[in-house]
C-alpha cells in the first residue's frame, strides 16, 4: 500500500506505457490553432487522458504548463501560451 | 578519548585513525604518539591481529563482534530479550545506541547514516513485531542496494520452539529472504559472533544490500566462547577491474560513435567516481543524462549535463534525439513501462558491479563488470589510445552542440517561475521548491520524499556542491528518518528534508531523534492535505467516470479535519511553523536557520495548493455512519 502511494513520486513515469514512435493525436483533438504544438510538445510523455478528463479554464491551463516545465519540458513562452489557448478553447471550463 | 582508546583496543580502527583521532581531539603529535605508546602494550596482548576469543553472554559476544566489525552507532526500538545486550553496552562506549521510537523511521536514519557515512551500522528490533514495521525499510535497502545490517531475535527460546507460542512466527528469517542478500538463524550462542561478522561481509561485499541475522531471545543470556574477527580479515575487499578486452571494445564503440550518451547511476557516487564520469563525457564531448536513482550523479551545471530522463527511456530526452551509442555507468536502470528504456538497435555499452541485471531487459553490446571507479580508469585510458588530432576536433564540435543545448534548456527551464499562480497563497509546489532553494546552502545535502515535487533549481553537484539522497525506494516514511542519519554523518553540512504530507505522516517519529541528538535538520513539509499522485493517476485510468463526474474520490484527501504539521513537530519536540504564503515562507525559513545554528531542528508546514484534475475547493469526504444512528450520547 505504502509503496503504492509512493508511486506519487512517479509522476512523469506512470505515463511511460506509451509507445517510443512519433507522437500522434489520438480522437478527441479537433483542429485549431495549438494544436501541432500540443500534439508535438506533448504526446511524447502523456497519454490523451491528461486532457480529456480535465475542464479549466484558460489560466489554469497555463498553470498547468509551466508546473510542466518545473518536472522537465522544455517549451518556449510562445509555445505554452499556444497550447494554453487551444486546451483552453477544446477543455475549457463547461458551462453551468 | 575513551571511546578512541576503546576502538583502538578492540581493533575497530587503525593506528592512523587513531592518532588522527587524538590530533582532532587537541593533542599535541608528540602527545598523541605518548598515547599511542602507553596503550600499545595492551593492544598487543589481545593475541592474533584481528582475531579475538571472548568469553560472556551470547549478548555481550554480539557486542564485541559488532566492535570488531566497525559499527559505532546502533539504531534500535526497546527490545525486552537483548537484556545482555544492553548490559554489555554499559562498558563498550565505542558502541552508541540510538534509542529510535518507531523501528520504520530508525531504520531509515541507519540507513541514512550508512549511505551519507559509508560506515557499517546495525537495526535492531524486538522479535518479528518489530521486524514487522521494520520490512518497509528494509524494501528501500534492498531497492536503494544499501548495505544494512538488520537483527531481530526470535522471542521463543530454544526449549519452547514451533508451538506457536507468544510473538511466535515459523521461519522468521524466511520473510526477510527476499529482501535481503542474507537471512540466517545462529543454531547457538557460539555462532552468534560468525553469523553478524558474515552479515556484514555479504551486506558490504558488491553489489551492497541488506542483511538479517537472528537467534533465539535465549542465546543472549547464555554464556558461550566464540572468536571475534574484524571486518578487514573477512572483507573479500571485492573491487574488480574490467574486462580487458571488453574495456578496448568498448572503447572503440565510444571513439567511433556519432552521438554517444552517457547514464549515470548511484555506483558512481559510491565509487567516489563522479570526477572520473566527467572526465570521459569531456574526453568524447559526451551528453550525459541519468536514470532514477537515489542521488544526483553528475553535476547538474556541467556543460554536458542534458538533465534527467523526463519519462525513464531515453527517447523522452530532448537531447540528443538519437544517440548511436549509450553507455550506462552504475545505474539500475529502473524499468517502470514494457518498453526498454534503451530502444532496440542502439549499441550498449553497461558497466557496473551489479552483473545479475546485465542483459535482463537491453542487450547488452559490452558488459564490463566493474567498480566503476576502475572501469572508468581504464577506458578513458583505452579511448585516449584511440583519439587522433581530428577526433578531437570532431568531439569538441559536438561538445558545442551539447553546451548549445544546455544553455537553451537551463533558460527555458526557469520559465516556471512564470506561472500565474507563482504567488499564490496557498503555494504552489515549484514556489516552495524555489524558495527552499534560494535560501539553502551552496553544499547543502537535500533529502527527497515529496512525493511527485520536482527538486528544480538546487544545481546539484556531487563534487563539492549541493547533494541529493532521494527516495528511490518509495516505501514512504523514509525522509525524516533518512535525514536525521544524514545529519547525524555529516554534522557539519546543513541538511535539508523535503517530504511531501502523506509521506511525512508516515514516519514523524524521527523528529523525536532530531530534538533529543540536536541534529539540526530543516524539514519542508509540502501539505497540500491530499495524495495528489494517486488522485492524478485514477484519472488516468477511468478518465471520464463517475468518479469525476460526482466529485467523488474516496481514496486521496487528507483533509477534514486539516492535519497542522508544526503542531505534530511540537509534540516530538521539534519547533516549527505553518507558513501560508511566499512571504510567509522566507520568514520561516530564516527563523530555521537561526534555530538550527543553534543546533535545534526545525520544520516548516507549507501550505501548498491542490492542483490537477477534478479537485474542488472542499472535497468530498465519505461517511461511514449516518447522521443519527448513535442511539446514545454518551
Amino acid at each position: 500500500m505504502r509503496a503504492a502511494l509512493a508511486l506519487t513520486g512517479m509522476f512523469l513515469l506512470a505515463c511511460a506505457a506509451l509507445a517510443q514512435q512519433p507522437a500522434k493525436a489520438p480522437a478527441g483533438f479537433p483542429d485549431a490553432p495549438g494544436k501541432d504544438v500540443l500534439t508535438s510538445r506533448c504526446f511524447q510523455c502523456h497519454g490523451p487522458s491528461m486532457w480529456t478528463a480535465q475542464r479549466q479554464d484558460r489560466r489554469a491551463w497555463e498553470a498547468t504548463l509551466y508546473r510542466m516545465v518545473g518536472r522537465g519540458a522544455l517549451w518556449n513562452d510562445d509555445e505554452i501560451q499556444a497550447m494554453a489557448s487551444y486546451l483552453a478553447t477544446v477543455y475549457g471550463r463547461k458551462a453551468k | 578519548m575513551r571511546e578512541l582508546v576503546a576502538r583502538y583496543l578492540s581493533q575497530s580502527i587503525s593506528r592512523r585513525t587513531f592518532l588522527k583521532g587524538l590530533a582532532a581531539a587537541g593533542l599535541t603529535p608528540a602527545a598523541a604518539r605518548s598515547v599511542l605508546e602507553s596503550v600499545v602494550p595492551s593492544a598487543q596482548a589481545q593475541g592474533v591481529e584481528g582475531v579475538r576469543v571472548v568469553e560472556g553472554t551470547g549478548g555481550e559476544c554480539f557486542a564485541e563482534q559488532l566492535v570488531a566489525s566497525g559499527v559505532r552507532y546502533i539504531f534500535g526500538n526497546s527490545a525486552s530479550e537483548d537484556a545482555h545486550f544492553y548490559e554489555a553496552l554499559v562498558d563498550r562506549p565505542q558502541l552508541k545506541y540510538i534509542l529510535t521510537p518507531h523501528e520504520g523511521p530508525g531504520a531509515a536514519m541507519a540507513a541514512g547514516y550508512v549511505k551519507a557515512s559509508g560506515e557499517p551500522a546495525i537495526v535492531m528490533q524486538a522479535a518479528v513485531v518489530g521486524l514487522a514495521n521494520a520490512i518497509g525499510q528494509m524494501f528501500n535497502a534492498y531497492k536503494e542496494q544499501t548495505p544494512l545490517v538488520f537483527y531481530s531475535y526470535r522471542t521463543d527460546q530454544t526449549g519452547r520452539a514451533g508451538r506457536d507460542g507468544f510473538e511466535e512466527v515459523a521461519n522468521q528469517e524466511g520473510i526477510v529472504a527476499p529482501l535481503t542478500k542474507y537471512a540466517w538463524l545462529a543454531r547457538s550462542a557460539s555462532m552468534i559472533p560468525e553469523t553478524v561478522r558474515r552479515a556484514f561481509k555479504a551486506a558490504w561485499t558488491p553489489p551492497y544490500g541488506p542483511t538479517y541475522a537472528s537467534w533465539h531471545s535465549d542465546l543472549n543470556d547464555e554464556r558461550t566462547r566464540a572468536e571475534v574477527i574484524v571486518q578487514e580479515k573477512v572483507d573479500p575487499r571485492m573491487r574488480v577491474r574490467p574486462n580487458p578486452a571488453e574495456v578496448e571494445r568498448a572503447a572503440k564503440l565510444l571513439v567511433d560513435a556519432k552521438m554517444p550518451l552517457m547514464i549515470v547511476g548511484d555506483e558512481v557516487t559510491r565509487a567516489k567516481a563522479t570526477a572520473k564520469a566527467a572526465r570521459l563525457a569531456t574526453l568524447l564531448g559526451m551528453p550525459v543524462t541519468q536514470a532514477r536513482s537515489v542521488h544526483a550523479n553528475f553535476s547538474q551545471s556541467h556543460p554536458l549535463w542534458v538533465g534527467g530522463l523526463p519519462v525513464g527511456r531515453i527517447s523522452s530526452l530532448d537531447f540528443p534525439k538519437n544517440p548511436d551509442v549509450v553507455i550506462n555507468v552504475g545505474n539500475k536502470l529502473q524499468h517502470n513501462s514494457p518498453n526498454p528504456m534503451i530502444g532496440r538497435g542502439v549499441k550498449f555499452i553497461d558497466m557496473r558491479i551489479d552483473s545479475w541485471s546485465m542483459g535482463n531487459v537491453i542487450p547488452t553490446d559490452v558488459p564490463l563488470v566493474a567498480d566503476v571507479a576502475f572501469g572508468l580508469d581504464d577506458l578513458v585510458a583505452a579511448v585516449e589510445q584511440l583519439v587522433t588530432d581530428d577526433l578531437r576536433r570532431k568531439y569538441a564540435a559536438r561538445a558545442d552542440e551539447v553546451r548549445a543545448f544546455g544553455e537553451k534548456r537551463r533558460r527555458l527551464s526557469r520559465l516556471f517561475a512564470k506561472s500565474p499562480d507563482w504567488d499564490a497563497s496557498p503555494m504552489i509546489a515549484d514556489r516552495v521548491t524555489w524558495e527552499v532553494a534560494q535560501f539553502a546552502d551552496r553544499d547543502a545535502i537535500v533529502v527527497h520524499e515529496a512525493g511527485s515535487v520536482a527538486a528544480h533549481s538546487f544545481g546539484f553537484d556531487p563534487d563539492g556542491g549541493r547533494e541529493l539522497f532521494y527516495y528511490m525506494g518509495a516505501h514512504l516514511g523514509s525522509g525524516t528518518g533518512t535525514a536525521a542519519g544524514v545529519k547525524l554523518a555529516r554534522p557539519s553540512r546543513q541538511v535539508i528534508c523535503l517530504t511531501g504530507d502523506g509521506s511525512f505522516i508516515f514516519g514523524p517519529t524521527a523528529l523525536w531523534n532530531m530534538a533529543r541528538l540536536e541534529l539540526p535538520v530543516i524539514t519542508v513539509v509540502y501539505n497540500n492535505h491530499a495524495y495528489s499522485g494517486p488522485h492524478s493517476r485514477v484519472i488516468e485510468k477511468v478518465p471520464n467516470g463517475r468518479m469525476v463526474e460526482t466529485g467523488h474520490f474516496v481514496h486521496d484527501y487528507l483533509g477534514k479535519p486539516d492535519m497542522n504539521m508544526a503542531w505534530i513537530a511540537k509534540g516530538f519536540g521539534v519547533e516549527g511553523e505553518v507558513a501560508h504564503s511566499p512571504a510567509e515562507l522566507k520568514a520561516a525559513l530564516a527563523r530555521a536557520r537561526r534555530a538550527t545554528m543553534d543546533g535545534k531542528p526545525y520544520l516548516i508546514d507549507a501550505q501548498v495548493a491542490r492542483v490537477g484534475v477534478a479537485w474542488a475547493d472542499s472535497p468530498w469526504v465519505p461517511t461511514v455512519r449516518e447522521r443519527g444512528e448513535r442511539e446514545r450520547r454518551m
